[in-house]
C-alpha cells in the first residue's frame, strides 16, 4: 500500500516536469514553424492555438512543487539551518529535531486545512452539489475558470490541500521513523549518481600513485 | 533535516544553555523593536530548531498571522498557490533540469578537454585548464555545485595523478565553481529578478563581464601560485589539436548560443530559452555523446523534479513572507530608517555585503537572496543604486558563500569529490576567499563592470 503510495508521488512529478518541458519546447517551435511559407502545413500550424501552453506548464509545475516538496520530505532534501542543532547535547538534539519535525506536520497541516477551505467555497461545494442532484444554498456559486485552460479553477488549486495533506503525513512518517530509530532521511547534496563510483577508484589510486612517486625526481612537479 | 557536520565540536550541557539564553534574550530584544522584530525573531527560532528553511517561513507568517494581526489566514492558502503563478519561476525547474542532463560526463569532458589545450601549456597547464572548464560549464549550467561536479569529478583524479596537491585542486575547482552561478544563464539570478521584479535577460547579460573578469583574476593567481611552487605542464597543443577538441565540445558550446543569444534576441522568453535548453541538452546526451541512455532519463527526470520542488517550496514560502513584510509596511519603515541615520551609499554597500556574507555562512543562496531582497531592494533603489548592478553584487556574495563553511554547498560537493574532510576542504578552500573578497570589492564599487554591457546592449 504505502508502495504505491511512493511510486505514484515519484511517477507524478516525473511525468509533470518531463511534460512541461515537452509542451514549451512544442509551442516554441509551433511558434516559429508557423512562420515558414509552406502550404497546407503553414495553415494547418496557425489554426492551432498553443497559448494555452504557459498556463498549462504553470500549473503543471505548481503540481509538481507540492508533490516534490512531500517526496522531498521522505528523501530528506528540505535543508535547514543546523549549525546549532547538531552540536547539542544528544537528548536536547533529539528533542529540536522532533519539534522540528512537529513544526512541519503542523504548517502543511494548517495549508492543507486551509486549502481545502478555499477549494470548497470556490467552486467545489457547487460542482459536487450540482453534481449530485443536491439543493444548493443561495450563496454558493460557481466559482470562477482559469483564462486560457477554461478550467474550473478548484481542480487547479486543489494541489493545495492534496500535497500538503501529503507532505503533513510524510512529516508524520518521518517523524515517526526517527522517535523509533533515531534516524533521518538525508539527502546528500554532494551526490552524483553514476560518477561518484567511478570517481572513488579513481582518486584512490591517483593518489597511492601519488604518493609512491612523490619523492621521485621523474619530471614530476609534485611537492619535493 | 540536513547534512550531518560530525567534525564539529558538541557543546556541553552548560556552554549549551549559554547560548541558548542568549539566544533567547536577542530574540525578545528583537521582539521589542515592534512588528518586524516579531516576525523576524519568530523566524530565528523557528529556523534555529533545525527546521527546514521553507517551513519556519510559512510557520512563522501563520504564527504572526493569528496572533499579532488582524489580516485573515485564509489568504495564506490562496498565496501559496499564487505566489509561484508566475511564468518568469518556471524558468528555474527548466535549468535545473538541463544542468542535470549536462552533468552525466559528455559535455564537461569535451570541455576540459578543449579547454586544456588552450592553457594546457602555461605553469599549473590542468588547474588553468580547470578554471577556464568551469568558465565554459558555467555558460551553460546555471548552478554552481553542479559546476564543480561536472568539472571536478573529472579533472581532481587527473590533476592528483599528475602530482597537484589535492588540496590545490580543491580550493581551485571550489571556487571556480562558483562561476556557474555569475555566468549565465544563472538560477541565483533568476531568483533575484522574480523577488525584484528585475528583467532576468538584462541580469544574464550584466553578468557575462565580472564572469570573464572573476575568471580571469582566477586564472592570474593560479598561474602565479602554479609558477612559485614549479607545478607541471602540459605539451603544448598544436593548433589542429585546438581545433579537433573545439569541434568535439561544440555540441556543448552551442548550448551558450541558445540561451544568450535567444533571449538577447527577443527568440525566447527567458523561461522558453530554459525549455530549450533542457531539450537541447537531454538531445545532446542521449543522441549526441550517448553517455545517457533512455532508462536513465526517469531517474534524471525525478532528481530535477524534487530539487526543482525544493527551490519552488522554498520560494512559495518565501513570498509569503515577504508579503507579511509589506503588509506591515516593514521595507519601507527599515527604508525610512536609513535614510534618517543618513547612510551613504558606499557604507549601504559594506553593510550588505556584511550582511549577506554573514548570511551565507548560515543558509543557502536562494534562501538568503529570498528573504534579504525585498529588503534590500527598496532601501538601494532609494539611494539611486542601479538594481542589476546590486543583483550581480549579491550574486558574488553568494557565490562567497559557497565556498564560507559550515553551509557551502560548494564546498560539500568538493569534498564528496576528493574524499577530504569538510575541514580539509575548508582549509584547501580558504585562500582562496581572500581573492574573492578583494573581487568582491571591486564589483561593489566599480559598478561599471556589471553595467556596461547591459546598458549598450539594451539601450
Amino acid at each position: 500500500m504505502m508502495k504505491y503510495l511512493d511510486h505514484l508521488e515519484e511517477w507524478i512529478i516525473t511525468f509533470l516536469i518531463g511534460a512541461a518541458t515537452l509542451v514549451i519546447f512544442v509551442a516554441v517551435v509551433h511558434r516559429y514553424s508557423a512562420g515558414l511559407p509552406i502550404p497546407g502545413l503553414q495553415d494547418w500550424l496557425i489554426g492551432l492555438n498553443m497559448g494555452w501552453a504557459q498556463e498549462l506548464c504553470i500549473y503543471m509545475f505548481v503540481w509538481m512543487a507540492k508533490f516534490g516538496a512531500a517526496y522531498g520530505v521522505r528523501t530528506g532534501i528540505h535543508v535547514g539551518v543546523d549549525v546549532l542543532v547538531t552540536r547539542l547535547p544528544e537528548t536536547w538534539r533529539v528533542k529540536c529535531v522532533l519539534l522540528g519535525i512537529f513544526g512541519g506536520v503542523l504548517f502543511t497541516g494548517i495549508i492543507g486545512t486551509l486549502g481545502t477551505l478555499f477549494v470548497w467555497e470556490n467552486g467545489m461545494h457547487y460542482a459536487v452539489f450540482s453534481k449530485l442532484g443536491m439543493a444548493l444554498p443561495d450563496d454558493v456559486y460557481e466559482g470562477p475558470t482559469t483564462p486560457d485552460l477554461e478550467w474550473p479553477t478548484w481542480v487547479v488549486y486543489s494541489a493545495i490541500p492534496l500535497g500538503s495533506y501529503l507532505m503533513s503525513f510524510r512529516f508524520l512518517q518521518v517523524g515517526w521513523a526517527f522517535f523509533r530509530t533515531g534516524e533521518l532521511p538525508h539527502h546528500d547534496h554532494g551526490h552524483v549518481d553514476g560518477i561518484e563510483e567511478v570517481v572513488a577508484v579513481d582518486s584512490t589510486e591517483a593518489i597511492e600513485e601519488y604518493e609512491e612517486h612523490k619523492f621521485d625526481d621523474a619530471g614530476r612537479g609534485g611537492v619535493k | 533535516m540536513s547534512a550531518v557536520t560530525t567534525e564539529l565540536e558538541l557543546f556541553s550541557k552548560k556552554k549549551a544553555t549559554t547560548i541558548l539564553l542568549c539566544l533567547i534574550a536577542t530574540m525578545a530584544a528583537l521582539s521589542v523593536l515592534g512588528n518586524a522584530g516579531i516576525v523576524f525573531a519568530l523566524l530565528f527560532a523557528l529556523m534555529l530548531t533545525g527546521m527546514p528553511v521553507s517551513i519556519s517561513l510559512g510557520l512563522s507568517v501563520l504564527t504572526f498571522l493569528f496572533f499579532f494581526s488582524n489580516v485573515p489566514t485564509e489568504a495564506v492558502a490562496m498565496k501559496l498557490f499564487t505566489g509561484i503563478e508566475k511564468f518568469e519561476i518556471m524558468a528555474i525547474p527548466f535549468f535545473i533540469l538541463a544542468g542535470n542532463f549536462l552533468t552525466h560526463g559528455g559535455v564537461a569532458k569535451r570541455m576540459i578537454n578543449f579547454a586544456t589545450a588552450l592553457v594546457g601549456h602555461m605553469h599549473g597547464g590542468l588547474a588553468l585548464g580547470g578554471v577556464v572548464a568551469c568558465a565554459l560549464f558555467a555558460a551553460v549550467s546555471g548552478s554552481s555545485p553542479a559546476t564543480v561536479v561536472a568539472i571536478g569529478s573529472i579533472l581532481l583524479p587527473a590533476m592528483v595523478k599528475q602530482g597537484y596537491p589535492m588540496k590545490f585542486g580543491v580550493g581551485v575547482i571550489g571556487t571556480s565553481g562558483g562561476l556557474g552561478i555569475l555566468i549565465p544563464p544563472s538560477i541565483v539570478m533568476v531568483i533575484y529578478a522574480v523577488s525584484t521584479n528585475s528583467s532576468i535577460g538584462q541580469l544574464f547579460i550584466a553578468g557575462i563581464i565580472p564572469g570573464l573578469l572573476l575568471a580571469l583574476t582566477l586564472l592570474t593567481v593560479t598561474w602565479m601560485v602554479a609558477k612559485k611552487r614549479n607545478y607541471p605542464c602540459l605539451p603544448k597543443a598544436s593548433f589542429m589539436e585546438v581545433a579537433r577538441t573545439f569541434r568535439e565540445s561544440i555540441w556543448g558550446l552551442a548550448l551558450i548560443i541558445v540561451v544568450i543569444g535567444g533571449i538577447y534576441s527577443g527568440l525566447f522568453t527567458p523561461t522558453e530559452a530554459a525549455a530549450m535548453s533542457a531539450v537541447y541538452a537531454g538531445f545532446v546526451s542521449l543522441v549526441i555523446y550517448r553517455d545517457l541512455g533512455i532508462k536513465d532519463i526517469p531517474k534524471v527526470l525525478l532528481s530535477s523534479a524534487s530539487m526543482s520542488a525544493m527551490l519552488l517550496y522554498i520560494i512559495t514560502n518565501a513570498v509569503l513572507f515577504s508579503f507579511l513584510l509589506t503588509s506591515e509596511q516593514v521595507p519601507q519603515e527599515l527604508t525610512a530608517w536609513m535614510i534618517s541615520l543618513g547612510l551613504s551609499k558606499i557604507s549601504f554597500l559594506i553593510f550588505v555585503n556584511i550582511l549577506l556574507l554573514a548570511a551565507g555562512n548560515f543558509m543557502e543562496p536562494s534562501s538568503i537572496l529570498l528573504i534579504t531582497a525585498p529588503l534590500l531592494f527598496p532601501m538601494a533603489m532609494e539611494l539611486g543604486i542601479d538594481p542589476i548592478h546590486l543583483g550581480v553584487l549579491m550574486t558574488v556574495n553568494m557565490e562567497i558563500g559557497m565556498i564560507t563553511p559550515p553551509v557551502g554547498l560548494n564546498l560539500y560537493v568538493a569534498s564528496g569529490i576528493s574524499r577530504l574532510g569538510l575541514t580539509e576542504t575548508t582549509k584547501a578552500c580558504a585562500p582562496w576567499i581572500l581573492v574573492m573578497l578583494v573581487y568582491l570589492m571591486i564589483i561593489t564599487y566599480v559598478p561599471v563592470i556589471s553595467l556596461w554591457l547591459p546598458q549598450l546592449l539594451f539601450k
